[in-house]
């Protein structure tokens, strides 16, 4: 008898818990953006001015965001499925990080790793393009960029100078010691996912914030070059930690912020207003020429 | 009983025969390519950029292969200059030219070209292989022949129709399978086997001046060449990218990135060459203005001007290059002859088939 009643409620309690109700889920779109002295990021104008006083530009920011988690009510973490984001200025479709299948409820906080941590940071984990191309050297650390933040700044002398704010591993001087310079960002978020819903938030890199708080970083000083500058490193490091914000309001109309911006910007630029060069596609070309010679069409091959 | 025995033996016999005769049709009547397998190094790029409408097989590679060597790909036969690709592509040069040059540019070299993504010539222009074919052939500063005559010449050739058969299933010419064939041929065309290569495998070690150079080659403090050239972690030894490095202060070439991109910042910016066997790929630039690796040393070392154009990488611009000893000149440029891969150079797989 006892062993019949034992398989009786070993029975009732599969059946109890085949019966719990399954987690509900939603996705997450964290839209990525970019704002210097609070304004949307232009790129290529000479438009803007850090604490230091130094007029810049920029051309083009790539980075990672790893190991991404959003903090329920109940103190819990849950993570993103993909572990690392590469991000880029000039891949549009880089700018909308993808996260899925998060359970649906509040959440009260967001945490990231801006840059790679030891765990994932090793060579050779990315072959292809983009993400290879941030490739730190070995001699340096390995692994990868953290963060290449490239454009220009007018210099002591009024010479327009490379900026490049690259991030990675540091290293003494001869680099036998490396040092871990990426950071963890938490923030206060008030946010529900819900199922079926497309939820979503934005993510802000306050660009000017890595130029000032706690540490003044002068590009007269550290413009660039600065992968073997442990100095310049920790003090982006330092700084980073109020770089970015979120926000869940809606996102504005970059086209009209670009617009607005530029004719405002056009007044101060030295950006020359070249003309524009005569713009062909190869398609069209290909289309035209299909069977001719190619006479007058100019390319270099 | 003797009689059904035969009869079974006849039976048996003739049908063997038939069978026999059936196997031996003297004609292929189905299209069976082989399928290519490109040689895939752990360290280089997962994704390539094999066309799904133009998949690699080995008659295809083949036929490219003889179509790259052979003159009559200009659709003429008198000596009035005719060319194929190899006139300019020598396989001993990185299938570039070579200095001195009587080209009329300055060549990029036909070399681990399945992993591009980026465009192709110095200023990204053509998209594809293909398309490059087709800007080759019909270029008139190359091999300046018109497309339907080259089918049609090929056409009336003995052996060419068979084997387009072979490669893509139909003995009738056409300049798109011509394109393709080509392509696949050239993105047959891996190295990876240089003493760099085998560094990266741990199969052979730098001396210790080739590591100085490569420390200098990866380093900023050093010769500062790794953003745009790769190393360890880009084994291409290219990001395939486009950037103004600072050899000129006026930009009037109406033919560099900017002829592209429309964008006043790429003006002076051209393709970041592989380095892979760059030893044997002179003249160097976009111009060819360099003849040995000295020069282009020397150039990155004290040469380098400055403009509003040149590119944010160049970091050591206001110095004027990065300023190399002549020790570390030295060390640097015998690490970049670690990444001549002599296997490639003298692969009978990628030499002239027709002779």
């Amino acid at each position: 008898m006892k062993k019949t009643q034992f398989i009786f409620m070993l029975l009732v309690a599969a059946a109890l818990v085949s019966c719990k109700k399954p987690a509900n889920y939603g996705d997450l779109t964290v839209n990525i953006d970019y704002s210097v002295n609070g304004k949307a990021l232009i790129t290529d104008s000479l438009c803007y001015c850090n604490e230091a006083g130094n007029e810049f530009l920029i051309t083009e920011i790539q980075w990672f965001i790893s190991k991404m988690e959003l903090q329920d009510e109940r103190g819990e973490w849950v993570s993103s499925e993909q572990k690392i984001f590469y991000i880029d200025t000039d891949i549009t479709e880089s700018q909308t990080l993808q996260i899925a299948s998060i359970p649906v409820g509040r959440y009260k906080a967001l945490r990231f790793v801006f840059g790679l941590d030891e765990e994932d940071n090793r060579t050779g984990l990315f072959t292809d393009p983009p993400e290879s191309e941030m490739f730190w050297p070995d001699f340096l650390g390995g692994g990868y960029h953290y963060m290449k933040l490239n454009g220009k700044f007018l210099n002591a002398e009024g010479h327009l100078a490379p900026l490049a704010i690259h991030l990675g591993i540091g290293q003494n001087e001869d680099c036998t010691e490396f040092y871990q310079n990426y950071f963890i960002v938490e923030l206060p978020i008030d946010f529900t996912i819900k199922e079926n819903t497309v939820n979503q938030f934005d993510l802000t890199m306050v660009i000017d914030n890595w130029f000032r708080n706690p540490n003044l970083y002068d590009f007269n000083t550290f413009g660039s070059a600065i992968m073997q500058n442990q100095a310049a490193q920790q003090a982006l490091k330092e700084n980073g930690k109020d770089v970015f914000t979120t926000s869940t309001q809606t996102q504005q109309n970059p086209t009209a912020m670009k617009q607005e911006n530029l004719s405002e910007i056009f007044k101060n630029t030295m950006q020359k207003a070249a003309p524009k060069p005569h713009f062909w596609t190869w398609e069209n070309v290909k289309e035209r020429f299909q069977g001719l010679r190619f006479k007058d069409l100019k390319f270099k091959i | 009983m003797k009689a059904p025995n035969n009869t079974i033996r006849f039976c048996i016999l003739t049908a063997a025969v038939l069978l026999t005769i059936a196997a031996c049709k003297p004609e292929q009547t189905h299209y069976t390519p082989t399928p290519y397998e490109l040689e895939q190094p752990s360290y280089f790029p997962s994704r390539n950029n094999i066309p799904t409408d133009n998949p690699m097989t080995k008659e295809g590679v083949e036929l490219g292969r003889k179509l790259f060597y052979d003159s009559r790909l200009s659709g003429r036969d008198g000596t009035d200059g005719i060319r194929c690709c190899a006139s300019c592509h020598h396989q001993e040069n990185n299938f570039e030219f070579g200095a001195p040059t009587n080209t009329h540019h300055a060549m990029l070299p036909l070399v681990n070209l399945a992993w591009n993504r980026t465009g192709l010539g110095w200023n990204g222009g053509v998209a594809t292989l293909e398309d490059m074919v087709l800007a080759a052939v019909t270029s008139s500063v190359e091999i300046n022949a018109d497309t339907n005559q080259v089918v049609k010449y090929l056409q009336k050739t003995d052996d060419y129709p068979e084997l387009f058969w072979k490669a893509f299933g139909s003995r009738d010419i056409t300049f798109i399978n011509i394109e393709r064939a080509i392509a696949q041929f050239v993105r047959s065309l891996v190295s990876s086997n240089s003493k760099f290569d085998r560094y990266l495998l741990g199969e052979e070690q730098l001396t210790e001046e080739e590591l100085a150079g490569y420390e200098l080659f990866c380093t900023e403090e050093g010769a500062d060449c790794f953003h745009c050239h790769g190393g360890g972690g880009l084994a291409l030894m290219t990001t395939n990218l486009f950037y103004n490095n600072g050899l000129d202060d006026e930009f009037n070439d109406p033919e560099d990135r900017a002829y592209i991109t429309g964008s006043h910042w790429d003006r002076g910016a051209y393709k970041a060459p592989t380095l892979r066997n760059i030893a044997v790929s002179s003249p160097y630039m976009h111009d060819g203005r360099f003849t040995t690796l000295d020069e282009v040393i020397n150039f990155y070392s004290e040469g380098v001007k400055d403009s509003e154009n040149i590119n944010p990488l160049m970091h050591h611009v206001m110095d004027g290059g990065v300023q190399l000893t002549d020790i570390e000149k030295a060390q640097l440029k015998a690490f970049l002859n670690t990444l001549t891969d002599e296997a490639f150079l003298n692969n009978p797989n990628y030499s002239d088939p027709n002779h």
